[in-house]
C-alpha cells in the first residue's frame, strides 16, 4: 500500500514534495469490573497519513504550501488519486513561509527492543493483569474497575527527500479506579499509568499506593479556608507544572507569539529565592512510550538541554519552526527531564502548608501561566499536625510564583517525565470549604 | 440538501452481511459497525495556514460477538472478499484468550427486534462542495479583520472543522444506515499588554455546513474586544457567590453534574451515587434536564448509536427529581433496563461506553434582566474552559473563561479570570433559584470519559441563577 501511494505521489508532477507516515497497530485490551473480565478486545489496523507540499513563488518570495490527509487501506486507486488531488489543491492555498524538508539520514540510532517484543500480546496482557491485582487484598477498599490496553505500533516514515525511518514500539496503558469505605460513604480516585516496559513490582506498588491514598480520602475533612498559603505539589501535578516550561520553550509557541521567551532569558526572573530550573529533553528515556530515535518528520533525535539554572539555552524546535527562527532543530522530543533541587522532601514539609495528593483535574494554562484544580485529596499541616483534607480548590499563576519555587532532591519517574518528586510554591490561593 | 451516504459503506454492505452470516454459525450474537467519516480542519492565523483531516476522520469496522459467556470485539480496517477468511481467523485466534485463572462476568445474549432503516441528514451548504481556496480566503478575511482591530492583539486563530459522518450497522436482525454533516468554528484571540497575556475564544457548532462561517464573521469583534478587556481582569476573592451562568456554563454544569453522573455503565461498576437517588430530589424544582440523540438537533443527533440502538430522549431530572439514567446496550442488559441509545465509541477502534448526546436544562420563566437585578454582589459567568466529573462522590469542577462582576443588580464592567467553580453537585443544583426563557446549545470540542474516549456531544440550557463557590 505504501508503495502504491508513493507511486501515485511521484507520478503527479504538480507535487513538489511529500511525506507518508505509516502506522500499523496490533492491540489487545481487557476491561475489568472489580476483579472480573467484563469485555476483551483486539485490533489490527493500518493507517497512512500523507502530507503534500507545494512550493510557491510570489513577488520574488518563496513559500511552501502543505496539507495533510488520511489514506485508508480500503481506498481504491481512484479514491486515493482524488484524495491526493484535493490535498494538493488545498496545499496551494495553505501558503506558509518556505522551509526545507528533512533530508535523508543514513542511519538512525537503534533503540533497545522492549521486553514486550519477546512474547505475544496476550501473554503480556495477562502478566500486566497479575501485577495490577497482586496487592488488591484489602478488606475496606481496592480496585473498582480497570482497563488495560497493550499496543504494538510499527511506524514507517518516508519523504520525497529520501527519509526512510522505521521503528516498532510498545505502549501499555493501565487506567484504574480505586475505592475505599470507612464509616461514611465509599469514595474513589482515578489513576492512569503508561509505560513501554513492564515493571511488575513497580506496577503492583503503584496500585497499592493508590488504594492507600483512597483510604486517606475516606477519612479526609473539608479543606480549611486558608486564602494564601504554601503548597507542596506531588505526583502528576508536578509534571503538569513543568509542561508550562516545555510549552513556553517551544519554537512553535515563540513563532506564534504565544511565548515571549528569548534565548538567554532568566525565565524565573532576576531575584530568584528558590531553586533554579534545569530541564533537558531526552528522546532515549527508559520506559517512556514517547522514546524514539526520530520524530514525525524523520529528523534524528539526541538529548538537548533547554533550561539551565533558570536560563533558556535552546528552543525545542521541529524542522519547520527551527528554519523560521533560524536556529538548529532539536526535533520533536516529548520526554522531559528536570533536575532535582536543593532540599529533600522532609525539609520542604517543615512549614505549615497544603500537600496535594489528587485533583479532579489539575489544569495548567501554558499561555497565561494560570493553574488550578479542585482538591480531591490533600494533606494540611498546620505546624503541629497533618490531616487529610478534601474539597475546595488551589489556584495561582506560575509567572507570579516561580521565583520562589523549591524542588525536592528526590526524583520521580512516570512515563515521559523524570523530575522532582515534589515542588513547593509559596503564596498560592487555596479556596477552602471549612 | 440531503446528505449523500458513503459509497464505500453501501458497497461493503453485502460483504459485511456475509461476514455476519459466517460468524453467526459459531457465535449466538454477531454485529458489525462500519464507519466512514470524512472531514477537513482549516486553521488560519497571523503565522500560518494549516489544512488537515479533521479529528473524527476514519474508515473501518468493529465486530462484536457473544463468546458464550460475555462479549468480545475485534476492530479492523482492511476488508475485501479475499480477506474475509483472515478476519474470521483473527476473531477466533485473538478474542476470548484471557487467562483461565481470571474470572469473567457473564452477559445474556442480546435480543433484537427486526429493523431496517436509513437516515440521511440535511445540510444548507455542503462543505464537501466548497473548495479549500474559498474556505481559506474566508477564514483569512476574518483573521485579517480581527488583527486590524487593535495593536494589543498578538495573534488570532480562526478555525473551521467539517465532519461528514456515515455509519452502517448490521446484525442478524438489524440493517441500519446513517449519514449526516456537522460543522464547527472557533475564533481564538490573544491579547498582550507588557508581560500580561490573556485570551478569549468563542465556538460555533451544529448540524451546519459552510454557512457556519457567517456566525464567525458576525462575532469576531466581540471575541477580540473581550480578550483585550481580560487584560484588566482580576483574580476572584475565594468564597461563595450568587452567580448567573450563561447557557454554555449551564450546559457545562448539566454535563458534568448529572450527565456523567447518570452514565449507566457507572451504575454497573458501582461508581455512580446517582443510582441511590433515582426517584429522589437532587435539584431545585425549577430544574428539568434532558439527554438524548432525539432530544435536540445538534452535535450528537443520530438515528442509531454505535451499538445499533435507536436514539431516544431521556428526561434525566424532572422538576428536581432524578428520573433516569442514560445507557449503552450492555449496561442495560446487566441492569435489566431499556437501552437509551447512548452507546458511543471514540472510533471504530475503541470500546462503546454509555455517553452523553445532547444534554441540557429546560427553559424557565425568568427574564435575564430580573435575574441580574436580583443579585446584590455576584458574577455573570461566561465561556467554558474545562470541567471534570465525579459521579461517585458528586464533586464538581467547572472552569469558566471569565466572570463579570454584578453589584446592586448591575454589571460593573469589572472582570474576573480565570474562574474555578467547585462544590457538591446537589448543593449547586438545589441552589438554582431562577431560570431564563431560552435554551441555547453548543457542542464544539470533545467530551472525554475520564481522560480518554473523546466523542462529540452538545450541552446547554438557559441562563440559570445559583449559589456557587468560586476560587
Amino acid at each position: 500500500m505504501l508503495e502504491k501511494i508513493k507511486q501515485i505521489l511521484i507520478d503527479n508532477k504538480k507535487i513538489d514534495g511529500y511525506k507518508i507516515v505509516e502506522n500499523k497497530v496490533e492491540a489487545n485490551e481487557i476491561f475489568f469490573v472489580k476483579k472480573n473480565v467484563d469485555m476483551d478486545r483486539s485490533k489490527d489496523v493500518h493507517h497512512f497519513k500523507v502530507t503534500i507540499y507545494k512550493d510557491i513563488e510570489e513577488d520574488g518570495e518563496k513559500y511552501k504550501g502543505s496539507a495533510t490527509t488520511n489514506i485508508h487501506p480500503t481506498m481504491s486507486n481512484i479514491e486515493i488519486e482524488k484524495s491526493i488531488n484535493d490535498t494538493l489543491f488545498a496545499a496551494q492555498y495553505a501558503k506558509n513561509p518556505y522551509y526545507p524538508l528533512v533530508k535523508r539520514v543514513p542511519k538512525y540510532k537503534t533503540m533497545e527492543a522492549s521486553e514486550f517484543s519477546k512474547e505475544s500480546l496476550p501473554y503480556w496482557i495477562n502478566e500486566v493483569t497479575k501485577a495490577v491485582y497482586k496487592n488488591d487484598n484489602y478488606e475496606k477498599g481496592g480496585i473498582n474497575s480497570c482497563e488495560i490496553f497493550l499496543n504494538k505500533v510499527y511506524t514507517h516514515i518516508v519523504n520525497s527527500e529520501g527519509v526512510d525511518a522505521e521503528s516498532v514500539y510498545y505502549d501499555c496503558m493501565v487506567e484504574f479506579i480505586t475505592t475505599w469505605k470507612e464509616a461514611g460513604e465509599e469514595i474513589e480516585l482515578y489513576k492512569c499509568l503508561n509505560f513501554s516496559e513492564l515493571d511488575s513490582e513497580g506496577l503492583s506498588k503503584e496500585v497499592e499506593n493508590m488504594i492507600k491514598i483512597c483510604r486517606e480520602k475516606a477519612i479526609a475533612k473539608g479543606t480549611p479556608i486558608l486564602e494564601k498559603t504554601s503548597v507542596l505539589f506531588t505526583g502528576e501535578a508536578v509534571k503538569d507544572l513543568f509542561t508550562f516550561y516545555y510549552t513556553k520553550s517551544n519554537a512553535l509557541a515563540v513563532y506564534k507569539n504565544e511565548s515571549t521567551w528569548k534565548i538567554g532569558d532568566k525565565i524565573q526572573g532576576e531575584d530568584v529565592k528558590g531553586d533554579l530550573i534545569t530541564m533537558t529533553i531526552d528522546p532515549f528515556m527508559k520506559n517512556s512510550t514517547y522514546s524514539a530515535s526520530f520524530d514525525e518528520d524523520g529528523f534524528p533525535l539526541e538529548p538537548v538541554t533547554i533550561l539551565e539554572n533558570g536560563v533558556l539555552k535552546r528552543y525545542i524546535a521541529n524542522n519547520r519552526h527551527a528554519h523560521y527562527l533560524n536556529i538548529e532543530p532539536t526535533g520533536t522530543i516529548d520526554n522531559i527531564v528536570v533536575c532535582g533541587g536543593s532540599r529533600n522532601i522532609d525539609d520542604l514539609k517543615k512549614e505549615p502548608q497544603i500537600e496535594t495528593g489528587a485533583f479532579s483535574d489539575f489544569t495548567v494554562d501554558c499561555l497565561t501561566g494560570d493553574f488550578c484544580g479542585e482538591i480531591r485529596l490533600a494533606w494540611y499541616f498546620d505546624g503541629m499536625n497533618t490531616i487529610p483534607v478534601t474539597g475546595g480548590s488551589i489556584s495561582g499563576n506560575i509567572n507570579e510564583l516561580h521565583n520562589q519555587m523549591f524542588l525536592s532532591k528526590e526524583i520521580q519517574k512516570h512515563n515521559n517525565f523524570e523530575g522532582p518528586e515534589a515542588v513547593k510554591l509559596l503564596n498560592v490561593t487555596v479556596a477552602g470549604i471549612e | 440538501m440531503k446528505v449523500v451516504n458513503s459509497e464505500f459503506l453501501v458497497k461493503c454492505k453485502p460483504l459485511i452481511g456475509k461476514l455476519v452470516s459466517i460468524l453467526s454459525k459459531n457465535y449466538e450474537y454477531v454485529s458489525v459497525l462500519g464507519t466512514d467519516t470524512k472531514g477537513k480542519s482549516f486553521r488560519v492565523s497571523k503565522t500560518g495556514v494549516e489544512v488537515n483531516d479533521s479529528m473524527l476522520v476514519e474508515r473501518g469496522f468493529v465486530v462484536r460477538i457473544h463468546n458464550g459467556v460475555n462479549y468480545s470485539e475485534y476492530s479492523f480496517n482492511e476488508i475485501s472478499e479475499d480477506k474475509l477468511d483472515s478476519i474470521i481467523k483473527n476473531i477466533k485466534a485473538k478474542l476470548n484468550k484471557v487467562s483461565k485463572d481470571i474470572s469473567i462476568n457473564s452477559y445474556e445474549v442480546i435480543e433484537e427486534d427486526e429493523i431496517k432503516s436509513t437516515f440521511l441528514g440535511e445540510v444548507k451548504i455542503n462543505p464537501g462542495e466548497v473548495g479549500s481556496d474559498v474556505v481559506i480566503k474566508s477564514l483569512t478575511e476574518i483573521k485579517d479583520a480581527a488583527l486590524a482591530y487593535s495593536d494589543l492583539i498578538v495573534n488570532v486563530d480562526v478555525i473551521y472543522n467539517t465532519y461528514h459522518i456515515s455509519k452502517l450497522f448490521i446484525s442478524n436482525k438489524k440493517e441500519l444506515e446513517q449519514s449526516y454533516v456537522l460543522g464547527e468554528g472557533y475564533i481564538f484571540s490573544i491579547a498582550r499588554r507588557e508581560e500580561k497575556t490573556k485570551y478569549c475564544y468563542k465556538s460555533f457548532s451544529g448540524i451546519k455546513g459552510f454557512e457556519i462561517l457567517d456566525e464567525l464573521k458576525s462575532e469576531y469583534k466581540d471575541v477580540v474586544d473581550q480578550s483585550i478587556r481580560l487584560l484588566d481582569a482580576k483574580a476572584v476573592e475565594p468564597g461563595e457567590y450568587d452567580v448567573i451562568c450563561d447557557p454554555d456554563i449551564s450546559g457545562l454544569i448539566a454535563h458534568e453534574a448529572f450527565g456523567h453522573g447518570v452514565e449507566m455503565d457507572m451504575f454497573v461498576k458501582d461508581r455512580a451515587k446517582g443510582v441511590e437517588f433515582i426517584g429522589k430530589q437532587v435539584a431545585s424544582t425549577l430544574t428539568t434536564m434532558h439527554d438524548g440523540a432525539t432530544a435536540a438537533k445538534h452535535m450528537s443527533s443520530y438515528l442509531f448509536d454505535d451499538e445499533g440502538t435507536i436514539g431516544t430522549d431521556t428526561v434525566v431530572i424532572e422538576n428536581g427529581i432524578l428520573k433516569a439514567g442514560i445507557s449503552d446496550l450492555l449496561s442495560a442488559i446487566k441492569l435489566g433496563t431499556t437501552p437509551t441509545g447512548n452507546g458511543k465509541r471514540q472510533s471504530f477502534e475503541r470500546k462503546a461506553y454509555a455517553r452523553m448526546t445532547n444534554t441540557f436544562f429546560e427553559a424557565g420563566n425568568n427574564k435575564f434582566e430580573d435575574m441580574l437585578a436580583s443579585i446584590k454582589h455576584g458574577y455573570l459567568l461566561e465561556g467554558v474552559s474545562s470541567g471534570m466529573e465525579d459521579p461517585k462522590n458528586w464533586g464538581i469542577q467547572c472552569i469558566a473563561l471569565l466572570g463579570r462582576e454584578i453589584k446592586d443588580g448591575k454589571l460593573t464592567g469589572n472582570l474576573i479570570s480565570p474562574v474555578v467553580m467547585t462544590g457538591f453537585v446537589p448543593d449547586l443544583l438545589n441552589s438554582i433559584s431562577m431560570v431564563s426563557e431560552k435554551v441555547e446549545l453548543s457542542g464544539a470540542g470533545y467530551c472525554g470519559k475520564g481522560y480518554k474516549e473523546f466523542v462529540k456531544t452538545s450541552s446547554g440550557g438557559p441562563y440559570i441563577k445559583a449559589k456557587v463557590r468560586l476560587g
